[in-house]
């Protein structure tokens, strides 16, 4: 193992006379040391982005007594709270997004709880909402709230993240069943079946039945659908009579938008609901309905594989193995003590697969390319960069032309900002039969508009976040050691020896007779390992 | 689903620009603009464009083509009685067709354009639009009594939104890779330099544009992005250079050698396209501002205006408007969003006829599904069968095509609810369009794959001089 950190070699050091053994003979990887690039590759695939004190953390402390660390820090200020003490829950906000997108960035960029972030961050690319499509006003509030659902649930249980969503005036509003009404026989109106349709092909269990590897079940060859449209309409009786819960006060504060929706039983559809096999019986009130409703869903045989190979994808892999799907799913089923859904057994479960830990056994097409936003915020974290104000003024990063082309929680339909499955036409992936969700974002546009943007932010800044290049720059006069320590961090050690040498043969070439100079050197090595394919795509 | 043609030993454009360049000294985007000059000078005479114009969500064809006969607006009035136009604030609107729209009754039908459509009142009052009812998503022609006894194949994976998007764009569901647009110019394009341009995408990835070969190039609204650090990185020229060279380098890994194509791509195509469109003619047609789709379509018009420059002989461009799943709030939202396809749509059929290429360039519209004649409390659910318009010098407008359907929630047309059982499909829109584009009969049926299902006789609906 080498390293520039003597902090880190200390603590290897340290972690050499302690070495425990994690794995668990079904699938999980037992540690050894754990060189640099093994800890940076890891937190490529746990956190927001790998920073030298992490990656000491993870030395010191093993992959698995690292997430316990991690699952036990406490949560920093809620996005809420943010927005409340910033004074944006004065009236004048009441009909604007103002302080939505630094709340949100705020938490990736900086937020201790890498690891929570993470998994927030993956869980809001499933359990889609878009700022966008929110209706009742105060929606930085509204779409803050559901980022601090899903924040808070991040390790709890998928029964009960599914519940909190549900009743979220977010969801309510994006998936349009707030104000939905039961049914009225004179006019021959029936119930919006929006969320019934997408709570189960995009929440739950998705269009087709699943082993629990995640491959379709086949009949004859045939893949066999989940649910039917009467399935839809039956589970749309269940999401009527829901509206925000105005309880001390009314629209004017946006407290209502922080509040679990409230049942209004004229407006629930009393008669018998019946989807999936379930029937809810006539009479059953509206919460207990919704409750059933839930419970019958998230006890489908689907949700593991279904949500456990999605949340492989945003972390580890596009095309995990079945094997490890399985496992994973396994693990969702039950966590060992009996309980399903348990979420902080799942992502330790994705995290600590073989498949995920080995460096190399895997297929020559493992990995997954780094999304947008999780590059821009590799380097803030990388760079510990910080918002000397607290503003973290980042703003939106939607426009692929000039930023980033992905936004957090600013996905334009609930099918997120590419798909699961999606399969890059007329690629070398495509060729294969392979996903490549984050393919669906990348075309001509974005991918320059990425590069033109982080030149802008690894110079300037962006609002008054900037990076910290205190550590690179005794670097700077040495190139390949400078393009070596980028390449750890940021890279997990990625880049091929060729390009770094090439990179390193251009930045000699530049001036270092003074700081600025220096300065220069630094972020021209910094986006050249940006703009690297071996950079963007995670492996 | 095998049905699409494998050939995947020919290679893209992008592809053999990627290997030449691994082993030149020359910076890797530079083309030879030499051959670009002579093609020019090839295709300047035939030049045809097709414009998608994709309204993403699945939109509301009640409200969009209102039924105005007195019967149907009678049932249609009582189907939505919270959405409902009112008759009276159709009469503006009222179409008047060169031949009369007859149902499977033989009753003669009527309709309205959606009062918010006015703009392109004069379009189909000239011939320029036509109007296709009914038409959607089919492997084959199906009957309603096959659909509810499950006895005729049918698209997978019905009234979902990605998938029947997918199925509109490709002819399969979501996964599948080439879509009917760039099977075609597969079949038309010659594998030149040039073909870079011939499946441009204005509003961001869409399986419609990829073909085998063929490959969709996706520009802004205001035009390709180019690299700022393209001469200098920080002071650099060697910075810029090496950063260029490992942006669009070949791996041995697929993600990055397909990530580094699409950068080749963009810097390929910036160089090209920034020069060529530098030299473009001034449009003064007037474009709707604040509205997506109208700058969507600005850029269209721009490009198809120095496709002769480029020596470009066929061009397929997709953009599109999101916004249409509107299970709520139908009545405020549905007219803007109308109001945005009508404007942009008029501006840019007097954009092309300014250029002198309206009768080069047809539009079309599509969506992933029509939706229900059925309300929830104030929106409408998905659906299936829809109404589209096509519009431009090569249509025969004034007309309607396909079959009127029944208005009725459970009728004779629709499997629930006023959700369409349709009867035409996409194939045939798409091959009426193929045809005028310049595919024979054979190139078609190669293309879309669910062609073969429909009778010689019925495969060019006839919208299309």
């Amino acid at each position: 193992m080498t390293t520039n950190n003597p902090l880190a070699q200390l603590l290897t050091s340290v972690k050499a006379k302690t070495l425990t053994l994690i794995g668990d003979g079904a699938g999980n990887s037992t540690t050894a040391n754990i060189s640099d690039a093994e800890a940076s590759r890891f937190l490529a695939q746990a956190s927001m982005g790998a920073t030298r004190a992490e990656m000491a953390r993870v030395q010191s402390l093993g992959y698995a007594g690292w997430m316990d660390a991690q699952f036990a820090l406490p949560q920093a200020q809620s996005r809420w709270d943010w927005l409340v003490v910033r004074g944006f829950s004065a009236t004048t906000h009441r009909h604007s997004e103002n302080g939505f997108d630094a709340a949100s960035w705020c938490k990736l960029l900086n937020a201790p709880d890498t690891l929570r972030q993470r998994i927030a961050l993956a869980l809001s690319e499933i359990l889609v909402v878009g700022i966008d499509g929110l209706s009742g006003g105060w929606r930085a509030f509204t779409a803050a709230h559901y980022q601090d659902i899903l924040e808070n649930n991040a390790f709890g249980n998928y029964r009960k993240l599914l519940e909190e969503v549900t009743l979220s005036p977010a969801m309510g509003e994006w998936l349009t069943y707030k104000g939905n009404l039961k049914a009225n026989p004179a006019s021959g109106a029936l119930p919006d079946e929006n969320y019934a349709r997408e709570i189960m092909q995009l929440f739950t269990i998705g269009l087709v039945q699943l082993n629990l590897d995640g491959t379709p079940k086949l009949v004859g060859g045939v893949q066999q659908y989940a649910y039917r449209q009467a399935d839809v309409m039956g589970l749309a009786r269940v999401w009527t009579g829901w509206d925000w819960d105005f309880t001390g006060g009314n629209s004017a504060t946006p407290d209502f938008q922080g509040r679990p929706m409230r049942q209004i039983p004229a407006r629930c559809e009393s008669g018998q609901k019946e989807f999936l096999g379930t029937a809810i019986p006539a009479g059953t009130d509206g919460r207990t309905s919704m409750k059933m409703a839930l419970d019958a869903l998230f006890n489908h045989p689907n949700v593991g594989p279904f949500i456990g190979k999605q949340l492989i994808q945003r972390l580890v892999t596009s095309n995990p193995s079945p094997a490890y799907v399985g496992r994973v799913a396994s693990i969702f089923n039950n966590d060992g003590n009996g309980v399903r859904g348990n979420l902080r057994a799942v992502v330790k479960a994705i995290l600590l697969d073989y498949e995920a830990r080995n460096t190399v056994n895997n297929t020559s097409s493992f990995g997954k390319l780094r999304e947008p936003m999780l590059r821009f915020a590799n380097w803030a974290r990388a760079c510990n960069a910080i918002s000397a104000s607290g503003n973290w003024a980042v703003g939106n990063t939607s426009d692929p032309g000039t930023r980033l082309g992905q936004s957090p929680l600013r996905s334009p339909t609930v099918f997120n900002f590419f798909r699961p499955g999606y399969v890059p036409p007329n690629t070398a992936m495509g060729n294969a039969g392979l996903m490549a969700p984050e393919f669906q974002i990348t075309n001509a546009s974005s991918v320059v508009g990425y590069v033109n943007f982080m030149q802008r932010v690894v110079s300037n800044g962006i609002g008054d976040v900037r990076g910290d290049y205190s550590t690179l720059l005794p670097l700077a006069k040495n190139a390949q050691t400078l393009l070596n320590e980028i390449n750890l961090v940021l890279a997990a050690g990625q880049v091929s020896t060729a390009n770094l040498a090439a990179m390193a043969g251009a930045v000699n070439g530049m001036p270092v007779n003074s700081d600025a100079a220096l300065n220069r050197r630094v972020q021209a090595a910094l986006l050249m390992v940006l703009a690297s394919p071996e950079y963007i795509v995670q492996k | 689903m095998n049905r699409i043609i494998d050939n995947r030993s020919r290679r893209k454009f992008i592809k053999n620009a990627l290997s030449v360049s691994a082993s030149s000294a020359v910076a890797p985007w530079v083309l030879n603009f030499a051959a670009l000059g002579e093609a020019a000078a090839a295709g300047a005479n035939d030049y045809k464009a097709l414009v998608c114009v994709f309204l993403y969500g699945g939109n509301d064809y009640a409200n969009t083509l209102v039924p105005y006969d007195a019967s149907s607006y009678a049932q249609y009035q009582a189907l939505r009685p919270n959405l409902a136009y009112a008759f009276p604030s159709l009469a503006g609107t009222a179409l008047n067709p060169t031949q009369a729209p007859v149902d499977k009754a033989g009753v003669v039908r009527q309709y309205a354009l959606a009062p918010e459509l006015a703009p392109l009142l004069p379009l189909f009052n000239d011939g320029k639009m036509g109007v296709l009812l009914n038409v959607g998503n089919l492997i084959q022609p199906v009957t309603k009594e096959q659909y509810l006894a499950n006895s005729a194949p049918l698209p997978a994976k019905l009234f979902s939104h990605n998938d029947q998007q997918s199925e509109w764009q490709s002819s399969g569901p979501e996964g599948t890779t080439t879509g009917w647009a760039g099977r075609m110019q597969d079949l038309l394009t010659s594998g030149s330099s040039k073909d870079i341009f011939s499946c441009v995408n204005v509003y961001g990835n869409a399986v419609f544009l990829s073909g085998l070969t063929s490959s969709q190039y996706q520009v802004t609204k205001n035009g390709p992005v180019a690299l700022n650090s393209a001469n200098s990185l920080f002071g650099s020229y060697a910075a810029a250079k090496v950063m260029q060279s490992v942006m669009t380098a070949a791996s041995r890994h697929p993600l990055e050698s397909d990530y580094a194509n699409v950068m080749m791509q963009a810097l390929t195509a910036n160089q090209m396209l920034t020069a060529a469109l530098n030299s473009a003619p001034a449009i003064g047609t007037p474009f709707p501002t604040g509205n997506s789709l109208a700058e969507q379509l600005k850029m269209v018009a721009r490009m198809a205006s120095v496709a002769p420059t480029l020596g470009i002989k066929r061009q397929v461009f997709f953009v599109a408007l999101n916004g249409f799943d509107n299970h709520d709030n139908l009545a405020t939202t549905h007219p803007q969003l109308l109001t945005s396809v009508a404007t942009a749509l008029s501006s840019f059929y007097n954009a092309t006829a300014e250029l002198g290429m309206a009768s080069a360039i047809t539009a079309f519209t599509a969506s992933d599904f029509g939706r229900t004649l059925t309300v929830n409390s104030d929106g409408s659910d998905h659906g299936w069968g829809s109404m589209h318009f096509m519009l431009g010098g090569a249509v025969k407008g004034r007309r309607f095509y396909g079959v009127p359907p029944i208005v009725a929630s459970n009728g004779p047309d629709d499997v629930g609810q006023g959700r369409l059982l349709p009867t035409t499909a996409v194939d045939q829109y798409a091959a009426t369009l193929g045809k005028w584009f310049g595919l024979t009969e054979t190139q078609l049926l190669g293309a879309l794959p669910n062609l073969s299902n429909y009778a010689q006789a019925t495969r060019d609906i006839g919208f299309m001089a």
